[in-house]
């Protein structure tokens, strides 16, 4: 495949990325343009970072969900930071799903929070995958330097 | 631990060609800044810090160095905005923050000096 042609398939999925709202159109494309010469794999290097980032929240969130009683201050300070990463790289399901988990803190519900941090964990996965096949794409069209 | 929204801002705070430097303790950044009053010109800063309240930072910096600060946060409930506009902030930017928001924040440190405060920062425009 010529790289015209994987140029386009890059494109094609970065649309398909943002009509299933895995992205936020302008968030995203905000990040990508701010890509050049000297910093040519800056949104890989910020979505490695998300994933480091959710990584150790999603450990801390762990650990509160299991001490009784629940702290749900604490749950909605560590489910705070992580809902601004993900708003800041535009991942639009996950960031709602943050929220909704928010709500079940605010509400005391724990039965509630333990659900919303499954749909939390689901979301954050499946958009992994689609970035990880989205920047292998990148890299094949030869958009993306190998550092 | 930088966290990834101060990543972004400091990317594009560049691109608009302002000069910056990057805490991510509010305590380093005040230190920082009391080291070296005149070599700053604006502060963009978190409401929600894991050390420091941004309100409080927003009180030292106006007492000490009265330089402009610009609040930001995901927070964009009213009685948020409020206090940040009360506390004295010069804007409040909510998060996820935009690159047109940042291209014009030297406005306020234009206003800061023509209302007579003494310093000698330099004024780094975006092109």
């Amino acid at each position: 495949m010529d790289r015209n042609q994987l140029r386009r398939q890059v494109a094609h999925m970065r649309s398909s990325l943002i009509e299933q709202n895995y992205l936020d159109q302008q968030q995203f494309v905000q990040l990508e343009d701010l890509e050049d010469d000297s910093n040519p794999n800056f949104v890989e290097e910020i979505v490695t970072l998300f994933y480091k980032d959710s990584s150790r929240l999603f450990q801390k969130i762990d650990q509160a969900l299991h001490s009784i009683p629940m702290d749900f201050a604490r749950l909605d300070d560590y489910m705070h930071q992580f809902k601004g990463s993900s708003s800041s790289i535009g991942a639009i399901k996950v960031k709602n799903e943050c929220t909704q988990f928010k709500e079940c803190c605010l509400a005391g519900n724990a039965e509630g929070c333990s659900r919303a941090f499954q749909r939390v964990k689901q979301e954050h996965e499946a958009l992994k995958r689609q970035l990880e096949t989205y920047f292998q794409l990148r890299r094949q069209a030869g958009l993306v330097q190998r550092s | 631990m930088i966290p990834l929204c101060l990543m972004i801002l400091e990317k594009m705070l560049r691109t608009c060609l302002y000069e910056v430097t990057k805490c991510n303790r509010a305590e380093i950044a005040l230190s920082l800044l009391r080291e070296n009053k005149n070599g700053y010109d604006v502060v963009i800063s978190d409401v929600h810090m894991p050390d420091m309240d941004g309100f409080k930072l927003l009180e030292h910096i106006g007492l000490e160095m009265d330089l402009p600060v610009i609040m930001m946060s995901a927070d964009d409930g009213k009685s948020v905005v409020m206090k940040g506009v009360t506390h004295g902030a010069c804007d409040y930017l909510i998060k996820p923050v935009r690159i047109e928001a940042l291209k014009n924040i030297w406005q306020h440190v234009v206003r800061k000096k023509k209302r007579g405060v003494e310093g000698c920062g330099a004024i780094r425009k975006c092109g």
